[in-house]
């Protein structure tokens, strides 16, 4: 007996080293983000490297908040993001509903359909989507990053197919019998009881668009229209040397960009996970 | 079971609630691609109108000087060290975050916060942690005898192994950890038991047990991962080295972006972005028939 609890305690030991040593290594660029943040450029360039800043100081925060771009391209991710949230909030739900609780003819082929779509490089795609916008005359503007979360994204309508698929019909039943119509059954019954699968949804869109790099880098050009990510890309050189990063300030901005998202996953852990599991396992 | 009786009613309103899909799939997906494909028989720079020249995009490709067989193989290379990676990755995690101790819930927030980082900063930290001279990496091999430690966002051939590590801290492993760790779960108890009755120690009971158990979904996450990294590649790729060194590093994505936005060469484009798109679908193909299949959930 005792020897089997020194065994487990030996076990023990051996597994917290491995899952502590894997957890340096996976969080160390993050570390670094954060460590680096409160260093000079000199600071930084220093070799050997300080691990921890031995002289720490704000000033990178402040330079790069004083300039008034950073809360231009905040703005922007944020215009982005709710704009993105209220569209697929909206329309992924809508075009799920049929999918999850109605009988019709057709309805396991488009199924397919939004499923094979949901593998299409959004590069493959792109070329006559600007071609679009650009007939439109909405290049350069947030239209062509904002209106098409109007017309559900098919990642979206999943998530939202397989929490309605667990909703019993029962409810429905009973809804039609004190005289629902469809849409009032969509908006009295399965709206109410769904709020978790819209808070997942949007978490995963305000990650997604905190992230997205491709869509604006094609479709922005101005300053003031850029989000953070393209923002980040092209500020933050050393002046008077175009091709020298200015690490410190990048650090700095990194940290910004940085919370947010990990806010989320602190706050909306049980979202996030079950949402990102799930749209793993199309079936 | 399926009731083959539909009311016409019902199909008209289903309809109704499907048509901002069916506009999103025509203005953005299904047109697009349609598009992309008469445009791949054209020549336009944005300028004035589109001029059908047949076959010659395609032709362009595999003349002399092309960069397409390059992108090709870097496309090829890039997708088998992402997905190989990332899915051995997420699987090791995985099993970490299954060990049955306490402050699980550290760990699983250390795993997996780098997956919703964006990818900007990251390749901001690794352009940083790999710089040649002040970078920590080659510090710390320094403290271990390694003397002349490599260029490694610079160096042709230190890009792979790098791109290799980067990729273990994208959202594709963060995802793939987290459905494996939901499988291992599931992965029945009496396995392990009677393993353990065997006398098996960890890497017996891991290759024995645990690999068959779930071999379905780590297929099926290889062929998802592998379809995710066509996307993920330019978000990935650009920030970081964009293309670099030389072009050692242009996948197709990359590829497609420099023609048509900074060259303005639409009909060339085009014809790489069909390319793509017949590369995916035939491996979204594959995945249908895997998922039809073997994969059960």
């Amino acid at each position: 007996m005792n020897n089997s609890r020194r065994k487990t305690n030996k076990t023990k030991i051996i597994q917290y080293s491995i899952l502590i040593v894997v957890a340096i290594f996976m969080i160390f660029p993050i570390f670094w983000i954060f460590s680096n943040s409160f260093k000079t450029l000199t600071g930084i360039s220093k070799f050997p490297p300080e691990f921890l800043p031995s002289n720490p100081k704000f000033e990178n925060y402040v330079e790069v908040l004083k300039n008034s771009n950073t809360l231009i391209y905040l703005r922007n991710t944020l215009i982005l993001i709710v704009g993105n949230i209220v569209g697929t909030l909206i329309s992924s739900s809508i075009v799920a509903y049929p999918l999850a609780r109605m009988n019709f003819k057709g309805r396991n082929f488009i199924f397919a359909i939004i499923l094979a779509t949901m593998m299409v490089p959004t590069v493959t795609t792109i070329i006559p989507q600007f071609i679009i916008f650009r007939k439109l005359g909405w290049l350069d503007s947030f239209l062509p990053l904002i209106v098409p979360g109007f017309f559900a994204a098919p990642y979206n309508v999943f998530l939202f197919r397989q929490f309605f698929l667990t909703i019993p019909k029962s409810l429905d039943e009973s809804a039609m019998i004190d005289g629902c119509n469809k849409w009032q059954i969509f908006i009295k019954v399965l709206v109410p009881i769904a709020k978790p699968i819209f808070i997942t949804v949007g978490v995963l869109s305000a990650i997604w668009w905190w992230n997205e790099l491709l869509t604006p880098l094609i479709f922005i050009d101005s300053e003031n229209l850029k989000p953070l990510t393209i923002g980040a890309l092209s500020s933050f050189k050393v002046p008077g040397a175009t091709n020298m990063n200015a690490w410190n300030l990048q650090m700095a901005m990194a940290v910004i960009m940085a919370i947010p998202p990990m806010i989320l996953y602190l706050v909306a852990n049980k979202y996030l996970v079950e949402g990102i599991k799930t749209s793993g396992l199309k079936d | 079971m399926k009731n083959k009786n539909y009311n016409w009613k019902d199909t008209l309103s289903a309809y109704g609630f499907l048509s901002p899909w069916f506009i999103g799939l025509i203005l953005f997906t299904g047109g697009p691609i349609i598009a992309s494909i008469v445009l791949s028989f054209t020549n336009w720079n944005l300028i004035g109108s589109p001029e059908f020249i047949g076959l010659n995009n395609y032709r362009a490709l595999f003349a002399d000087g092309s960069d397409f067989l390059n992108s090709l193989k870097v496309t090829f290379i890039f997708t088998i060290i992402n997905v190989g990676v990332s899915v051995i990755a997420s699987l090791l995690l995985a099993v970490l975050l299954n060990f049955k101790v306490k402050f699980m819930g550290v760990f699983q927030f250390c795993y997996f916060i780098p997956a919703v980082m964006p990818s900007v900063i990251m390749a901001f930290v690794f352009k940083l942690m790999l710089n040649k001279e002040i970078g920590v990496v080659n510090y710390m091999l320094s403290l271990i005898g390694v003397d002349n430690s490599p260029n490694w966002l610079n160096d042709p051939f230190w890009i792979w192994p790098t791109i290799a590590i980067v990729s273990i801290f994208t959202y594709s492993t963060g995802q793939m950890m987290l459905i494996f760790s939901s499988a291992l779960k599931d992965v029945p108890k009496e396995l392990y038991e009677a393993c353990d009755v065997d006398g098996a120690n960890f890497f017996q009971r891991f290759i024995y047990v645990t690999i068959p158990s779930i071999s379905p979904i780590i297929l099926f996450n290889t062929v998802v991962a592998t379809v995710n990294s066509f996307n993920s590649s330019f978000s990935l790729i650009f920030p970081l080295t964009n293309g670099g060194p030389g072009s050692e590093t242009e996948v197709l994505s990359l590829s497609i972006y420099k023609h048509a936005f900074k060259l303005f060469d639409m009909g060339y484009a085009s014809a790489l972005a069909v390319i793509l798109f017949i590369i995916v679908a035939a491996i979204a193909a594959i995945q249908f028939r895997l998922s039809k299949n073997s994969v059960h959930y």
